[in-house]
């Protein structure tokens, strides 16, 4: 205790020295003589020689923890961000960033901290007013926000009677889990997974779904989605964002970006608005909102005129020189060349080109001349001279028939983006556009950062595919610090076969593309043009996109009857969200939320369990922006009664077994799979470890881990390091090796980057020809014109007329999807309700100040915001930053109630059309993406301001 | 002590101080949390950021803290300018929020904050800026105490309970000695002394003194929480006079790190790298020659010498650009992050 409150009233400064009059009376509006000042200890110089100091030790005292856990938080923002979770007197007190990733490459920035500012007040949520902490039943309409207690027995119990049901009466199918992004925390993926796949019930997708999915990339490249981890974005000397704002929605791999700038990169920002991102950029390009394609097109235009492409890796590792039938638009065949093919598995399937010499050769590594998709046992490397100049004519066994290379295709196609139309398209100048262009090409490494202002459009695929083309035009691919980078939404996961194995243990998979399953319970097919409605229906028909429930052999298809949503808030986030809830929720039965908080899946649902927190559980964490695996453990125990996700549906699947058991109920025979669904077994099948057969061996959360890591060629791979558990505690760890979902190797001192196999190993490209793949003579394709890519306007879902602004829901800074959404801290930081950014000229022409409360409408619904002037809009759109909860708007309308539902028929193929081994459905592969960028409102001041 | 050409406070050994790159600042406001969940969740401080970040141009936290006075009128440091106290709608209050009611209990309302629609708040006019697109401007600042060398709270506190410690310059209010008379909320021109209604104190950002001295459990000297959470590493901690870290070669030997608002006088111990920003566009969507953020309003923050700081920028990027070797490029980068933090190079502190 100091002594400051001895007595002696003079100060040695006359503390009123140079102040104004008015300051004389203090704060407090007292006067200095009756402040009580008489009774105070002289100071002699408050500057270096304070003696009172012992009072200090009060904030020393708040400096103070008792023990230290570490963890990290299942949201799906591919952060994967280890932290330290402090805990004083048995409570979460804060986190702060573990800062222990390992450098693997001294030439990068620091690994360390990743984290953001939502994750530093996770632990806000450990006790929050929305926690769930014990079963909950609806008692009230959904939505109500009316619930009773109940016990784990009565929850379980009604549940299990319930699934029971719909498995002994056929209707396994009809049960939906809908879970996202297992990378995030895997074993809470599969915990629900597993028990629903022993069910024979439906996984859902999510990253079509999501529109995360670039379907370019499956369409071009063959593969899913692969990027590089963000530390090889400072390895480009030349990068651009590209719609993708990574300041704002990629927080801990923002520093690569800036640094890159301070290394003699230049960083170039294509954003509609003078984004977040825009700001930290040496160039900014603004493209009218959907005009990104031709802006790509038109630099597409100015590489391919100007010579500046890659001449080698266009001839050994595009399409750009296979021959295509000018007659039927199809790439010419092996097989209907005479003397051709011979030597291949399947001449149908082997594209030709011309050499040198003008001598038709077959393209090596074509779908015919490979075992399967993969065959890292062929080459496309080339021992002649491919042309990419051919327009001639062939005999073929239809005759004489005029052929084209995909390359004279496509300059005729780019012959339209002259730098006259790109500018008035796009709004970028003339001269800006095509300068931007060459520097592209003539940087020694460049990059494209690719997201979701491109991908959230309906014709996202044409948009992926003309980016594509520049890195591929330019031979920025393959190495690090190249390529197209698309971050939005986690595809896949480092630990693939132990996830898969653990979530999926029988092997036999009802995925569901999403996107249709939802939209088609959702009535899109009296709520969509003629034409999308044929091809959905053709698509479902011909068996290349699935929906459950099944048809069933009398032609009936059951509706849907039961969803499990952990993880993730279905019902929010969905696109079309009016449909959804007027048309789609009514469908199910039983809702069941398994949450560690009440968000608007849960307060919709009709049985809501409570889930422990991100610090109360065992798990692993990992991201495809890094190379690292790290845990969850558990800093405190779980909240009331919650349990672990894992721990939820295991207790789940033994109530079903208990019942089953006593009224010994036969199992079903699974219509579509070769297997019995036993309800009797289906706790002791969930604990089982399916790959040594032994019993029990899974009980725990821990142990599912383990064995994940285990069953994954990246944490235990052959010839390498065992990464346990126990490992990933100590220090987060670096992967020992990428697995085969991966298209580079994994090594040591490097940062990951992508497509090595194919650009630097030579194996053929997964797609139909072998390499990538510009031209798709699919029918639909052709009949679409989008054999090759192009700039089409975006399909309006409203008119124009009627609604002249824009609408766009990108992602924003102050929550993750809709996690912390309604975090206090978090709202406390912007305007603590929904805010609408809009241009100034759009607020005043309709007499909106900023601050003002506004509805913002179209012909689906209306929503209520506060407005935000941003002078750095563009005119004629507004931006509402996405995932505001439903209970966030008066009306229990929310962001999504203005998006229709709609899809784009391509997306919905196979290819080749019989055998789909370049396209077929899978989850999270391919499959329709959920867009919503080509949403049009207008805005109108509130009456009746509050 | 001497300190060749470095300004240290009389009586004060050593100075803390800190420098912040505007062109890593990404407005993510982790520093802010960082700072809030460490220091101002205790009763009374739930409305104080002591860590603010706001966007520039704009009105900022407090609201308009720029045009309330504070600091000395020369660089004698004789006369103090005159202050005043911000109002309470100035910080904007801690919205408090029904999720219970909405979420548990069935009430029909939204989740908003309670008693009617906010005016103001620490981060209000985020991202809005100035300008009109396609040449809109606006980047962000983050602020705490600069713990000034002359700093005029101190003088402004007629109970002598704000003071410098002699082994590093932090400047602290006592909480035992202060009755709240909030003469330093006055005084101070950047407005970084809040009043805690509750405690009938005045508190401040204290630098994260405990975790600088290694007073936890772990017996380990840790940076300012703002600092070491940071995600994009934009500040250097360290001492002022230690003439072999980064800091001083920023602040004295390059001249790229400038403090804010040199006019109030008070000589901040945090420094700020000035922000560049993509070129304007033309009305035909070109890139022109012409600088985004005027040059005017960076001087209005920074002085005069925000010229040559940015010019020295410059010239060190293009260096590297053409493949040369820049000293300062590399202080920038977090690819050296033991010399991030340099607190522990004194025995005497």
């Amino acid at each position: 205790m100091s002594s400051n409150d001895d007595p002696d009233d003079v100060s040695r400064r006359d503390f009123m020295k140079g102040v104004g009059v008015a300051s004389v009376v203090g704060a407090t509006g007292a006067t200095i003589a009756q402040q009580g000042m008489n009774h105070l200890e002289l100071v002699d110089d408050p500057i270096g020689s304070y003696p009172y100091r012992d009072w200090e030790d009060f904030y020393r005292e708040e400096w103070d923890w008792d023990s230290i856990a570490r963890s990290t938080h299942s949201v799906n923002c591919t952060g994967s961000c280890s932290w330290d979770v402090y805990v004083k007197n048995g409570q979460v007190w804060r986190e702060q960033q573990a800062n222990d990733y390992p450098r693997f490459d001294e030439d990068l920035p620091d690994p360390n901290p990743r984290g953001c500012q939502k994750g530093a007040c996770y632990s806000d949520y450990v006790d929050a007013e929305q926690r769930v902490k014990y079963p909950l039943k609806r008692t009230g309409e959904r939505g109500d926000g009316q619930w009773k207690r109940i016990s784990w027995d009565e929850a379980l119990r009604e549940i299990a009677e319930h699934v029971i049901n719909e498995v002994t009466e056929g209707r396994y199918d009809a049960i939906s889990g809908f879970t996202p992004i297992p990378a995030m925390s895997p074993v809470s993926f599969a915990s629900g997974t597993r028990l629903i796949n022993l069910l024979g019930g439906v996984s859902h997708s999510f990253y079509d779904w999501y529109s995360d999915l670039p379907p370019g990339q499956p369409i071009t490249w063959g593969h899913q989605t692969d990027n590089a981890e963000s530390a090889d974005w400072y390895n480009a000397d030349y990068i651009i964002a590209w719609g993708s704002n990574v300041n704002v929605t990629r927080i801990p791999d923002a520093k690569y970006f800036l640094d890159a700038g301070y290394d003699g990169a230049k960083r170039v920002g294509i954003f509609s608005d003078y984004s977040q991102t825009a700001i930290h950029t040496d160039e900014w390009l603004s493209p009218n909102p959907g005009t990104d394609t031709a802006l790509a097109l038109g630099m597409a235009r100015t590489i391919a005129e100007e010579g500046l492409y890659d001449e080698d890796h266009l001839k050994e590792q595009s399409d750009m020189p296979l021959l295509v039938r000018a007659d039927t638009g199809k790439f010419l065949r092996a097989s209907e060349v005479p003397g051709l093919g011979e030597d291949v598995d399947d001449p149908e399937k082997v594209m030709v080109m011309q050499d040198g010499e003008g001598e038709l050769r077959i393209a090596p590594g074509s779908l015919g001349d490979r075992e399967a998709k993969y065959d890292d046992s062929k080459s496309i490397e080339l021992d002649f001279d491919p042309q990419l100049d051919v327009e001639t004519e062939v005999t073929t066994t239809d005759g004489q028939v005029p052929v084209r290379s995909v390359w004279v295709n496509l300059n005729e196609e780019l012959s339209n983006y002259t730098p006259e139309y790109v500018a008035e398209e796009t709004g970028v100048g003339e001269q800006t556009h095509q300068k931007i262009a060459r520097e592209f090409a003539e940087a020694d490494a460049a990059k494209i950062i690719h997201g979701k202002g491109i991908n959230d459009w309906y014709h996202n695929d044409l948009g992926n595919r003309a980016v594509q083309l520049l890195v591929t035009l330019t031979g920025h691919i393959g190495r690090n610090g190249t390529g197209v980078d698309h971050y939005v939404g986690q595809e896949k996961i480092w630990t693939f076969n132990g996830w898969k194995t653990l979530s999926f243990p029988t092997g036999s998979v009802r995925g569901v593309p999403t996107t249709l399953w939802t939209y088609f319970h959702g009535g899109i097919l009296n709520n969509t043009d003629e034409d999308t409605r044929s091809k959905i229906l053709k698509s479902v028909n011909e068996g290349w996109m699935p929906v459950y429930p099944e048809k069933r052999e009398d032609g009936f298809r059951p509706e849907p009857t039961t969803m499990f949503v952990w993880r993730g808030n279905f019902f929010n986030q969905a696109k079309g969200n009016v449909a959804i809830e007027e048309v789609l929720w009514p469908k199910l039965d039983l809702v069941v939320d398994i949450n560690f908080r009440l968000d608007s899946t849960a307060l919709y649902a009709d049985i809501v369990l409570p889930a422990a927190s991100h610090y109360e559980k065992t798990d692993l964490n990992m991201t495809d922006m890094h190379t690292y695996v790290h845990p969850f453990t558990p800093a405190v125990e779980p909240l009331g009664e919650a349990k672990t996700d894992w721990q939820i549906f295991r207790e789940l699947a033994a109530k079903i077994q208990e019942i089953a058991e006593r009224r010994s109920i036969d199992s079903v025979q699974d219509r579509k799979f070769d297997r019995e669904i036993d309800l009797q077994s289906v706790h002791d099948d969930y604990v089982r470890d399916w790959a040594t057969g032994e019993e029990g061996a899974l009980e725990d959360d821990e142990a599912a881990a383990e064995y994940i890591l285990e069953h994954s060629e990246e944490s235990n791979p052959e010839d390498g390091d065992h990464i346990t558990f126990a490992d990933t505690v100590e220090q987060p760890q670096r992967f020992e090796a990428a697995g085969d979902h991966w298209t580079s190797d994994l090594e040591d001192d490097k940062a990951y980057a992508p497509w090595k196999d194919f650009v630097q190993d030579k194996e053929p490209w997964p797609t139909f020809t072998g390499r990538q793949q510009y031209y798709i003579d699919h029918d639909w394709f052709l009949e679409y014109g989008e054999q090759l890519p192009t700039h089409k306007r975006p399909p309006e879902q409203q008119d124009q007329r009627e609604y002249p602004l824009r609408y766009n829901t990108p992602h924003g800074r102050w929550s993750i999807h809709s996690t912390w959404r309604d975090s206090e801290k978090m709202l406390r930081l912007n305007r603590g309700e929904p805010v609408v950014f809009i241009h100034p000229d759009d607020a005043q022409r309709r007499g909106i100040e900023d601050g003002d409360r506004v509805e913002i409408y179209n012909d689906l619904s209306e929503i209520e915001a506060i407005a935000k002037i941003y002078p750095s809009s563009e005119p004629g759109t507004v931006r509402m930053w996405f995932a505001w909860e439903k209970y966030q708007f008066p009306n229990r309308e929310n962001f999504n109630s203005l998006i229709p539902m709609y899809m784009k028929p391509t997306q919905l193929v196979q290819y080749p059309e019989d055998s789909g081994e370049h396209l077929h459905f899978f989850p999270n592969f391919w499959g329709p993406t959920g867009v919503n960028s080509d949403v049009r409102c207008d805005v109108r001041p509130k009456g009746g301001e509050d | 002590m001497a300190h060749d050409n470095i300004e240290i406070a009389d009586g004060v050994d050593h100075q803390v101080a800190m420098v912040m790159d505007l062109n890593k600042c990404i407005g993510c406001q982790t520093c802010t949390v960082a700072c809030k969940t460490l220091w101002t969740e205790r009763e009374g401080t739930e409305y104080m950021y002591w860590n603010n970040v706001e966007t520039r141009p704009g009105k900022g936290y407090p609201r308009n803290w720029e045009q309330k006075g504070g600091g000395w009128e020369s660089e004698e440091h004789t006369q103090r300018t005159p202050g005043e106290i911000p109002s309470s709608e100035d910080y904007g209050e801690a919205w408090e929020f029904d999720h219970e009611g909405i979420l548990k209990e069935g009430e029909d309302k939204k989740l908003a904050p309670e008693g009617g629609k906010p005016e103001w708040g620490p981060n209000w006019d985020e991202d809005q800026g100035a300008g009109e697109h396609p040449n809109s401007y606006y980047f962000y600042l983050p602020r705490i105490c600069n713990h000034c060398t002359h700093p005029s709270c101190v003088e402004a506190c007629p109970r002598q309970a704000v003071y410098k410690r002699e082994e590093d310059g932090v400047v602290l209010v006592d909480q035992d000695r202060c009755r709240g008379y909030r003469y330093c909320v006055e005084g101070c021109p950047y407005k970084k002394i809040y009043y805690n209604a509750v405690s009938k104190n005045s508190e401040k950002c204290v630098f994260c003194y405990p975790r600088i001295e290694g007073e936890g459990p772990d017996d380990e000297v840790h940076p300012p929480a703002c600092a070491d959470q940071c995600v994009t590493q934009l500040r250097l901690v360290g001492y002022l006079d230690d003439t072999d870290g980064p800091i001083y070669k920023l602040v004295e030997q390059y001249e790229v790190a400038l403090p804010l608002h040199p006019e109030y006088q008070t000589t901040p111990n945090v420094y700020y790298i000035p922000p560049f920003a993509p070129p304007q566009h033309s009305r035909d969507g070109e890139t022109v020659d012409a600088e985004r953020i005027p040059r005017s309003y960076l001087e209005q923050l920074f002085g005069d010498r925000v010229n040559d700081a940015l010019e020295t920028i410059e010239r060190e990027r293009q260096k590297v650009e053409r493949g040369g070797y820049s000293e300062l490029m590399e202080i920038l980068q977090d690819t050296n992050p033991a010399e991030q933090y340099r607190l522990e190079v004194f025995d005497d502190v």
